[in-house]
């Protein structure tokens, strides 16, 4: 198959895709070029408040500042922590009980009702509960991250793992398998890009969880940085902190993908 | 001695509302090495059969014996191939054939060896290491037999193997599979919707009534044995017992 003679269709199909991969590309790092400059432009000549909107140029400056005075690692790295952990432990813990409940059906019968509850709950009513329970520090926010994270992991992995495909199952059981063969050999395979796509959610989900325990408890961590900045009034700051989370968020969705990429490769 | 033996098989299905009787008194032996088709209106029973002679399902009456045993899925004793092949599509087609001996905890080099050597003599060797995606419907179903055959078992159970594909595959197909259970001396029973399918294959047809199921008839076949499925389906015989049977299911389906 190497070293094929193709027609010149082909060559033509191949440069037409090149094109367009490269217009894509193009017109997405114009998009952000002509959004950077036409906001600063904006604000420089006060069409748009600058006070109320900030600039590009302005966020740079406080970056500079933030790194000078090494808050600007200080704050990422505690959200950083905050989040992994939370992510870590909720995509974990999650996937164990949707085993659990998969196995069992007369304890997914009985915990259905609570997990409907719990996944309807607004997590951010129990942020008093938390605070007063685990003090005003980084458990408590570890805490509401695994909150938000860990109900959504059980559900739709619990949902991926029991749509598998009975007559696959019934394969398994001619064979002889055991309900963990079964599982480990049918289900979770079967279930992997599911589990894919519940990890890229859990990633945003995490966020959520630590910004919003920052934003409670208000001690350290680009939440923190947010409530901090609006109190001051500070519009510089609050800018800055989301373009780093905007930059955070970014990164950890990229390290998801290169781990689906992984997979892939070691399935086939 | 009969490989398989049904006794007063009987299946009752229990729901909230209802008990519903599956399968009543059913009673026949299959003999080493016999290919036999249980054919019958749609919906009587067929498949649950299949299952309670895998052991997949316990009777509410009456017992299965197969070689000797109470038939288990943890014991090779029975090979049972579906509608649809089910190969795992993220394994290739190596991978799917040992799925069996993997389960059982059998990969021991002489079994991958001899699964091997079924996949080589049964023309799946160029595609042991390609994907089931890239194979076609036929070729998928040929390896689920081989995945079947690789462990060995004592009894075939097939039900309706073929329905999935089309026509022209689906003759082609028939002529394969009889020629591998045949060539590897299997006792096989076919459960097929397709009269035609069950004579151009079988040394014996079970004719069912509708639900609850019994046996309505038994028809022994005494074609030439050198004779491909496919020329069976267009001798005289076949056609003779073909309405014979058609005519059988018939009048089980307009009874009320």
């Amino acid at each position: 198959m190497k070293n094929q003679k193709f027609s010149k269709a082909h060559y033509d199909y191949l440069k037409k895709h090149r094109t367009i991969k490269a217009l894509v590309l193009i017109t997405q790092i114009a998009m952000l070029v002509v959004f950077l400059l036409g906001w600063e432009l904006l604000s420089k000549h006060e069409i748009i408040s600058s006070f109320f909107f900030s600039s590009p140029s302005r966020i740079a400056k406080t970056i500079g500042e933030l790194y000078k005075s090494g808050e600007l690692f200080y704050h990422t790295k505690i959200t950083l922590n905050e989040t992994l952990i939370g992510f870590a432990i909720a995509t974990g813990v999650g996937f164990l009980v949707a085993y659990v409940l998969w196995y069992s059906n007369f304890l997914r019968r009985v915990s259905e009702p609570y997990l409907v509850v719990l996944n309807s709950l607004p997590k951010i009513a129990l942020g008093p509960i938390i605070i007063i329970w685990f003090g005003a520090g980084d458990k408590a926010i570890i805490f509401m991250c695994i909150l938000i994270v860990i109900i959504v992991t059980i559900l739709n992995t619990l949902n991926s793992f029991t749509s598998c495909d009975n007559q696959l199952i019934s394969l398994g059981r001619s064979l002889g398998a055991s309900k963990n063969q079964i599982f480990f050999k049918l289900v979770l395979p079967h279930s992997l890009k599911d589990i894919i796509s519940t990890l890229k959610v859990n990633v945003g989900l995490s966020f959520i969880g630590s910004i919003m325990g920052e934003m409670l408890v208000s001690k350290a961590g680009l939440g923190y940085l947010l409530t901090y900045g609006k109190q001051v009034a500070n519009m510089h700051l609050v800018m800055t902190a989301t373009v780093i989370l905007c930059v955070l968020a970014a990164l950890m969705y990229f390290a998801v993908a290169l781990f689906e990429k992984i997979m892939k490769k070691h399935l086939k | 001695m009969s490989i398989v033996e049904v006794e007063n098989l009987s299946l009752n299905y229990q729901s909230i509302k209802d008990e519903t009787s599956a399968i009543n008194n059913v009673n026949f032996k299959i003999e080493q090495q016999e290919f036999v088709s249980i054919v019958g209106p749609s919906g009587c029973g067929k498949t649950t059969i299949l299952s309670l002679i895998a052991g997949l399902i316990k009777p509410t009456t009456g017992k299965v014996v197969v070689a000797n045993k109470k038939p288990s899925p943890k014991e090779n004793l029975c090979g049972y191939m579906f509608q649809r092949d089910n190969l795992l599509p993220w394994r290739n087609i190596e991978k799917n054939i040992f799925l069996g001996l993997e389960i059982k905890k059998q990969l021991t080099k002489e079994k991958k060896e001899y699964a091997i050597k079924l996949a080589e003599k049964y023309g799946i060797k160029d595609f042991l290491k390609k994907y089931p995606n890239e194979l076609s419907g036929g070729m998928r179903q040929r390896v689920a037999l081989i995945r079947t055959l690789a462990l060995k078992p004592e009894l075939l159970l097939l039900d309706e193997p073929f329905s999935a594909l089309d026509y022209q595959t689906r003759l082609n197909l028939c002529d394969d599979i009889f020629n591998i259970i045949k060539g590897e001396n299997k006792t096989a029973i076919l459960v097929t919707h397709d009269i035609q399918e069950a004579i151009s294959m079988s040394d014996k047809i079970i004719v069912l009534t509708k639900r609850p199921a019994e046996i309505k008839s038994v028809h022994n076949l005494d074609f030439d044995k050198t004779l491909t499925p496919f020329e069976r389906r267009n001798s005289s015989k076949a056609k003779k017992l073909f309405s014979t049977i058609w005519q059988e299911i018939q009048d089980e389906k307009s009874k009320i």
